[in-house]
């Protein structure tokens, strides 16, 4: 049955195969560019924390020339989403042309049919998440070294999320899909459906999943030595700023101890911000070793959901009449 | 259940929703028939073929083919029956010889043989894409892809019902010549009565997603016979048949009655009446001046 | 070889007009004895009909003394064939001629004196008042 179900699937196969052709062409010469950029700038001496001035300008001069690509790359994070309603399209649309009651009377079973055509969708789903994530992985290298891959458009596309993410759109464009039995309809709403949880997952919940850790330190307690905080070397910071000493947020346009030097700058007193109180900082954080804690569990709610979704699709499709 | 019985229903029924598809069908289809299934658009006959055929669950009665169960016996059913769907739904892109391929991959007992010898006596080229035939290729190509797994039933879901008359013609000659070759069962459903006469020798009415009659052609056509004579009350041919129709004008009354036994009265001319009258009278057509009976009629003999 | 036709609109059921024309075809001289009918697959191809109806037709040839089946090789034109005496029929048609006179003199037209032929013709069980 394996050559009936490939040789259904096989534009929607080509179609993604291409997509990742054209993204690897987008990224392999970029990234060839931005790996001997790194080498070249010696930009490997510079990782740690006490980073010489040259460094730092080096590194920023780093930041500066490929910010605005990683930034246009952070979009490909929709990938996921367009190869795996593109894999279920096949599925519906043979329901929805009826084809169905060919193949169900030729001398395979209903269920042997559903179970080898979901078989095949989920491989190839999962071959495509994986190389993409190579993909990105391999591009992205140079950052992670600079900055750590906690940061949300890196941390879509590196580690397992990826996959979730493409067998969630899978499973909600199929779940849709044999319901409605209309194959457009059902990829749209998929893909829209994947875009939104995304979003929400990014905006909203990544952070809930574990709880953060929150420090508040005090911030260069004597002129020209470092605060004793925490080290955000390559974390998520969720947020970060003046506190006082329970943590509390400072806003500092009000304070008195502002002064304007200009039009667009201002200096703060240390010691006048100790005496009102401040002068600590507060930050809210997860730090880079929960990389695998906090991918493990949002892969394993995007897969899981969409295993529910999935199992449901191949049930109802048993259950109805062709 | 007797055993030359090719495909038995008891008490079948199919329910959508809150609405009857098919309700209390009880028939059996002997071996080696060739059955029309006739009845209008909606009176149960998709539904009764795919339920026989395990596409559909029933929701009351049972069905069985070959003796066995189309859905718990799937597996071992399937290869034994052969089906095409209404609209002969096929891969619009696939090429003639891919679809040959899915056969093939897809049917243990396929027979590449008789399926090439079939394609190439319609002159259909291997290479061309399904989509861009014409119906009746189409349905040749259909018709190819059940036959070539060497069947002991065939249904076919009105075959002929988008065809032009020529392609209708040869679609009919292909279903008797592997009828004449294998003697096996078939059960072709159709809202249009012409063809089936020549083709057919069983008959099962469908209307209403009711049975109406159930029997083989020629003692159907032999029993039923059209009255005229002079206005009057049928209740005295009532007594001893079934009138199935009557019209009344100011002088004149017609029956339609299916005869058990000879018409004694002497009232009254008796006529044969061709199938297709026979079956607009049980699907209810009461004719220019008359009421039809639709109601349950038990099978013929 | 006789070359089979379907009138579908005759009225007369499929396997009774290949009777007919079986018949018809040894009386003219068409089919001799020891001819070849067609197979069954060979009438069922051309005229699209049940191979039943084909079989039906020919076992009742067959009962008929008309025809003879060979296992395994197809069915046959008796070879012991009695030609209807030519002397028969020279006598039925003077007498139809005589009955044809007496049906005009009483006023029949050619309509009339056929519908009167196919009344008398028809199978007795269906239209006889008895």
């Amino acid at each position: 049955m394996f050559w009936a179900s490939w040789r259904l699937q096989r534009t929607e196969t080509l179609i993604a195969a291409g997509i990742l052709a054209l993204i690897a062409a987008l990224l392999v010469p970029t990234g060839l560019n931005m790996a001997s950029a790194y080498h070249h700038d010696g930009l490997s001496a510079c990782l740690g924390q006490n980073p010489s001035d040259a460094c730092d300008q080096a590194v920023h001069g780093f930041a500066a020339r490929f910010d605005g690509l990683k930034n246009l790359l952070a979009w490909l994070t929709l990938v996921p989403g367009v190869i795996g309603v593109l894999f279920a399209a096949p599925f519906i649309l043979e329901l929805e042309n009826g084809t169905t009651r060919l193949a169900w009377t030729q001398s395979i079973t209903r269920r042997r049919w559903i179970t080898n055509k979901l078989a095949i969708i989920v491989a190839a789903a999962l071959v495509a998440a994986v190389v993409m994530t190579l993909l990105m992985a391999w591009w992205h290298a140079p950052l992670v070294r600079l900055d750590g891959r906690m940061e949300n458009s890196i941390y879509d596309a590196e580690g397992v999320v990826p996959i979730g993410y493409t067998l969630f759109a899978l499973g909600l464009a199929l779940a849709v899909g044999v319901v409605w039995r209309r194959t457009v309809p059902a990829v749209i709403v998929g893909f829209v459906g994947y875009f939104a949880v995304r979003i929400f997952f990014d905006t909203w919940l990544r952070q809930r999943i574990v709880s953060p850790v929150t420090a508040t330190w005090l911030d260069q307690p004597s002129p020209g030595a470092r605060g004793a905080g925490p080290n955000l070397d390559h974390a998520w910071v969720i947020s970060q700023g003046p506190s006082d000493k329970l943590g509390h947020a400072l806003s500092l346009t009000a304070s008195p101890c502002v002064r304007s030097l200009g039009s667009h700058s201002q200096a703060v007193s240390g010691d006048c911000l100790a005496q009102h109180g401040g002068g600590y900082m507060h930050a809210v954080y997860e730090p880079a070793s929960r990389f695998w804690t906090l991918q493990g569990v949002e892969t394993g709610i995007f897969a899981g959901a969409a295993l529910a979704m999935i199992l449901f699709a191949a049930w109802w499709t048993h259950q109805r009449a062709a | 259940m007797t055993e030359h019985a090719a495909v038995e229903a008891v008490g079948l029924g199919k329910r959508y929703g809150s609405k009857w598809a098919l309700r209390d069908c009880s028939l059996e289809i002997p071996s080696g028939s060739v059955t029309a299934l006739v009845g209008p658009n909606g009176a149960g006959k998709t539904t009764l073929l795919q339920l026989a055929v395990g596409l559909s669950r029933p929701s009351a009665g049972s069905v069985s083919v070959l003796g066995h169960s189309p859905l718990t016996d799937a597996r071992s059913l399937l290869p034994r029956v052969g089906f095409v769907a209404q609209e002969h739904p096929l891969y619009r892109g696939f090429t003639v010889s891919d679809t040959l391929k899915l056969g093939r991959k897809l049917n243990p007992s396929w027979d590449e043989g008789v399926a090439l010898a079939r394609i190439e006596h319609l002159g259909l080229p291997l290479g061309q894409k399904v989509g861009q035939l014409s119906g009746g290729q189409q349905a040749q190509i259909a018709l190819t892809l059940a036959l070539a797994k060497r069947p002991e039933v065939l249904l076919l879901d009105e075959p002929v019902a988008s065809l032009d008359p020529l392609a209708r013609r040869e679609f009919l000659q292909s279903v008797m010549e592997a009828v004449a070759e294998t003697g096996m069962t078939v059960i072709l459903s159709s809202h249009i009565v012409a063809d089936l006469e020549r083709v057919c020798d069983h008959l099962v009415i469908l209307s209403q997603a009711r049975t109406q009659l159930v029997g083989p052609i020629d003692e159907i056509v032999a029993s039923h016979r059209l009255l005229t004579g002079p206005r009057t009350d049928p209740a005295s041919v009532e007594r001893v048949h079934d009138v199935i129709r009557e019209s009344h004008t100011e002088r004149q009354t017609t029956l339609l009655v299916r005869a058990n036994g000879h018409v004694y009265d002497s009232n009254w001319q008796l006529h044969e009446v061709d199938l297709e009258e026979i079956v607009l009278a049980y699907l209810g057509y009461g004719g220019p001046n008359g009421t039809g009976r639709a109601s349950s009629r038990e099978a013929v003999a | 070889m006789i070359e089979f036709h379907l009138d579908a609109r005759s009225g007369v059921p499929t396997y009774l007009q290949l009777v007919q024309q079986v018949r018809q075809a040894v009386r003219l001289g068409i089919l001799r004895p020891g001819d070849q009918l067609p197979t069954v697959k060979e009438v069922v191809s051309a005229l699209a009909i049940n191979p039943n109806t084909v079989l039906k037709a020919y076992r009742e040839l067959d009962l008929a003394g008309l025809v003879e089946g060979r296992r395994g090789v197809g069915t046959f034109v008796s070879s012991e064939l009695t030609p209807s005496p030519p002397d028969g029929v020279k006598e039925l048609r003077s007498a139809l001629q005589r009955w044809v006179g007496r049906a005009r003199a009483a006023g029949l037209d050619d309509e009339n004196m056929a519908a009167l032929f196919a009344d008398t013709v028809r199978p007795p069980a269906a239209s006889r008042a008895a």
